[in-house]
This record gives structure tokens, sequence and C-alpha cells, in this order.
């Protein structure tokens, strides 16, 4: 009774589960997205990884936070001088949590930039920027540049003196580039003066152009990320890939766990065992 | 073994490295991306929070104290007409708006705005081709351990002077009228001493200094002898309504100004406007006596 009460079971349990693998094998077979979404998730990171390397995704978080909150934004903010300064106190005053969408995209920004330089000065800190991870690096600052042009996009569009102002003279500061500066000014402003073409201009920057850009970038940030690996804390007795560790090993006359043969193999077997 | 040899070997250790004693992605560093993504977003709604309740309905308020902790849900609605307003930028570009009082309009104020930033910008991408030893030690990088001392240093301190800088109140500006002209020596003009006040109450010293007052912001000069320039008023006035056709970008233009009629202390019209009155005190501007 009981023995065939089980196979019934697992015979049931068998077919569960190939109708949960089926949608799953189809879309590996057709993708290979849930290879690489295994290799993602399952690929090794130095053993002595640590909070410091969180800077970048939660860099990410933030951005994303902008993100969704800009889409929400979008469905009822209105880009023209006219609307738009109605539309902020409007989605400010009036719409259910208006304010905590709004707020979190005016304070996320400056959350964004903070954790960027953070980010950055880990990375400088850890010595990360060295081959061969040069390129990502590069991608890095791109990001940030990135970063600042949407601050200074996004400034604009409540429409009230604070950011009409900071506009008029940021773009009067472009303005003062050698030869290209007047032509730089002229494209801002959409014309010779601030108006509606300029309000419509920075919002297609701020909300297309530049997310477009930083969404491309970041899929290529964490393409390498992935390739290269992160690098170990510098100061780590353990640091993957470091010739300082037999150096140190073998000066001060160390034995047992600290010796990477054996700790190796305590690992294999213990902590980290797949 | 060349050095990129060198590199290459030690990059196939790191991997082998990873290989046999490193941890897997899930879920260990996941674990603490997730934790510290969640204090990112509680921190935003945090700040999203304190902001909005501290701030009030009315542009500019902050529900019935002085000053709101986290500033005001927004301004009033931008106006191109009006000048008194100190133009200022988000935080994180303090350090280039600070950057803008060391440099004086016109001979090195391209240096703040565009020289700096550049330099900065190509440093920043050169930095893996500038650094190309491999050390990634701290106590053996002295060079870059100074730098980004430096850096963090300058750009906090540029950033904190930038959000500390004094502004002139115009309320404080036009008290000192008075004082201008005895020092001008333009007090017997009533047209200079209405351009004077014109020039306080319409916001020119939010960047502007004249005889110690004002704001000294973006580069902007000293205006207390430019009237020994030889600029003469019809050269003020034109330059003071269109800067840019001086081949000055950086000035906003106050053309608006010459549709505004100029009164005298007494409130009698003086029939000429107010860009008119602001040349002839700009003109009457000599320097102190």
């Amino acid at each position: 009774m009981a023995v065939s009460a089980r196979t019934r079971k697992s015979a049931r349990l068998q077919r569960l589960e190939a109708a949960i693998n089926y949608p799953i094998d189809w879309l590996e077979e057709r993708s290979g997205l849930v290879g690489g979404l295994r290799y993602f998730l399952f690929r090794k990171v130095p053993g002595d990884s640590n909070w410091f390397h969180t800077l970048g995704s939660a860099t990410l978080t933030a951005f994303l936070v902008q993100a969704t909150t800009g889409v929400i934004l979008a469905m009822y903010y209105k880009p023209e001088p006219k609307t738009a300064y109605a539309s902020i106190q409007h989605i400010t005053n009036d719409v259910t949590l208006g304010w905590l969408v709004r707020g979190m995209h005016k304070w996320g920004a400056s959350v964004f930039i903070i954790l960027l330089f953070f980010h950055m000065a880990r990375v400088f800190l850890f010595g990360a920027y060295k081959y061969p991870r040069e390129l990502n690096w590069i991608v890095g600052v791109l990001l940030l540049v990135m970063g600042m042009a949407e601050g200074f996009t996004g400034y604009l569009l409540p429409w009230d003196q604070t950011s009409y102002w900071a506009t008029v003279v940021g773009i009067n500061l472009n303005g003062t580039v050698p030869f290209l500066g007047p032509y730089i000014a002229q494209f801002l402003r959409g014309g010779a003066e601030i108006g509606p073409d300029t309000l419509a201009r920075f919002y297609s920057i701020h909300m297309l152009l530049i997310p477009g850009a930083i969404f491309a970038l970041i899929g290529l940030h964490l393409y390498l990320v992935v390739r290269l690996g992160v690098s170990s804390p510098p100061w780590s007795k353990e640091a993957a890939g470091a010739d300082w560790v037999e150096e140190q090993v073998t000066t001060n006359g160390r034995s047992g766990l600290t010796q990477p043969a054996a700790r190796s193999s305590w690992r294999r077997n213990g902590g980290d065992a797949e | 073994m060349s050095a990129i040899d060198e590199r290459r070997s030690q990059f196939k250790k790191y991997k082998e490295d990873v290989k046999d004693r490193g941890k897997p992605f899930y879920p260990y560093a996941m674990f603490h991306d997730t934790v510290m993504s969640l204090v990112v977003v509680g921190v935003i709604v945090g700040l999203a929070s304190v902001w909005f309740y501290t701030s009030g309905e009315n542009p500019d308020t902050c529900g019935g104290k002085d000053s709101c902790l986290l500033g005001p849900r927004y301004s009033e609605p931008a106006d191109p007409g009006t000048t008194n307003f100190v133009p200022r930028p988000d935080w994180y570009f303090y350090f280039l708006f600070y950057l803008l009082r060391i440099f004086k309009w016109p001979d090195s104020v391209i240096l703040g705005t565009v020289g700096i930033p550049t330099i900065l910008l190509i440093i920043a991408f050169a930095l893996p081709f500038l650094d190309i030893r491999s050390e990634r030690r701290l106590s053996r990088r002295p060079v870059a351990v100074v730098a980004a001392i430096l850096v963090v240093i300058s750009m906090g301190e540029l950033t904190y002077k930038g959000a500390v800088a004094k502004e002139a109140l115009a309320s404080e500006v036009v008290a000192a009228v008075p004082q201008w002209a005895q020092r001008e020596g333009f007090a017997n003009d009533p047209k200079a001493v209405a351009g004077a006040n014109v020039f306080a109450e319409g916001g020119c010293t939010s960047c502007h200094t004249y005889l110690g007052t004002g704001g000294g912001n973006l580069g902007a000069p000293d205006l207390s002898a430019e009237g020994s320039k030889g600029k003469g008023v019809q050269g003020l006035e034109s330059y003071v309504a269109d800067p840019s056709k001086f081949g000055n970008t950086v000035m906003p233009k106050f053309g608006a100004f010459a549709s505004i009629p100029a009164k005298d202390a007494q409130g009698k019209d003086l029939g000429i406007s107010q860009l008119r009155v602001l040349a002839i005190f700009l003109d009457a501007s000599k320097g102190p006596k």
C-alpha cells in the first residue's frame, strides 16, 4: 500500500516537474537565456569580496528607482512652459502618493550621484581599473558624465525660478567653449532664447536620449564585470590572483589554513560546497 | 617576461584562484547586494518623506518654519522678466559653481567653465593608461593615495564653499545705495541714484560685486569702476541689453529693463527707461573717491 502510494506520488511529481520544466526548456532551447542566467547567478566571485563590492549594484538600484519613478512622473508631467509648473504642483500636492514619486525621483538623483562617486572611489582605491579592466573604467566614467547630464537636464523641468535661472546660466556657461560654444548653447536652447522649445528638448534628452544611453552602457558595464570578474580587496591575505599572497606566506613562514593549497581544499570540502 | 605577459599570467592566476576558492555569486554576494539595495531604497524614501513633510504647499514655504530641512517643494514659477534671483545649480555642480568665483570674466573665466573640467575629465578617462603598474596595494601606491586625498579635499572644499556661499539680499544691497552714491560721488545725480537702485533691486549683485557688496558668482567682475573704462552710457546700455553681442555668453540678457520706466526716490517718473538709468549709474561709477 505504502509503496504503491509513494510510486503514484512520485509519478505525479514527475509529471508536475515535467510541466514546470517544459516552458523553461522551451525557452532555453530557443534562446540560451536560462543557461545565461544560471551562469550569471552561480559564477564564482573571489571569496574575500565584501560590502565594498555592493556599491555598484547599489548605484544600479538607485538608477532603477529613477527609471521607475521617472516613468510614473511622465504620465502626469506636461512639458510646456504654461503647464509644467502647474503639473509639478498637481503631482506633489494632489495625485495619490505623487509626492512620494516626485520626492523619490528628486532625492534619488542625489543618492545616485553620491553612489556613483563612492563606487568610483572604491574602484580607484582597490586598483580595480587596472589590466584587464581598463575599458570598464572608461564605461564607468561615461556613466558618471551621463548621470551629471541627467542632473543638468532634469533640473529645468519643474520650470520654477530656481530651475529656470540655473539653466539660463548653465547654458551660457556651455557657450564659453571655444569655437563650438555658441553652437552647443544654440542646440541646448533650441533657439536664441530659453522657451517652450528648450523645455521640450530638455525633457526629451532627459527621459529618452540619456536614459537609453545609460541602459546600454550599464549593459556593457555588467557584461564586462561578469566576463572579467571583480577584484579582491588589495589588503586581503587571500586576494585572488595576487602575487603577494605567496610572498606573505613564505616570508612569514605561516602554515596550515593560510597556505593556499591547504585553504583551497578546505574551502572545496567545507564552506562553499556546491 | 615582458610587462604585458606578466599581467596576463597574473590575470590567468586570478581566474584560477576564483575558480578554486571563490564563492558562488548566488547566494553569497547577492545577499549583500540585496541588503544594500534595500538600504538605498529606504534612504531615498526617507529623504522624500522628510522633504515633503517639512515643506509647505506654497512656493518657497516650509509649513510655518523659517527654512525647510531639505528645501521647499518648488520656488515661484519661472519668470524670465524678473532678475532678482540667484542662479544656483543642484549640489553636485557646486564645485563648478564655486570654481567660477575664483576665475573672472573675461580673462580667465574659460579656465573655470571649460579648462579645469575638461582636464579633470581627460585624467579620469585616461587613468588606466596613466597608472599602468599592476600594483594594487595602497601602501605601495603613494602617488595614487595622495592624488585621491587631494581630489576629495578640493572637491569637498569647493562643494562646501558653494553650499555656504553668502548671497547678497536685495534689502541689504538697497540699504547700501546712499553710501555708494557718497563714495562714488554721484549723489547729486538723481538718474544715477535711480540706476543704483535698479542695480540693487534687479539682482545684479547676485553675480557682480560693487564696493564690496555682492556675490562674485560665475566669474562676474566688480563694477565699482566700470564707468572709467570709456564704454559710455550708450555702450553700457546696449551691453546690458544683450551681452552676447559683445562676446559675453555667460551673462543673461537684460533687455527687458528697456520697457520699464524709471522712477526717482520720490516716485517721480524720470521719463527714461530703467535700462537707461542703469547705464547712467554704471557710467557714473568711476571708482571710489
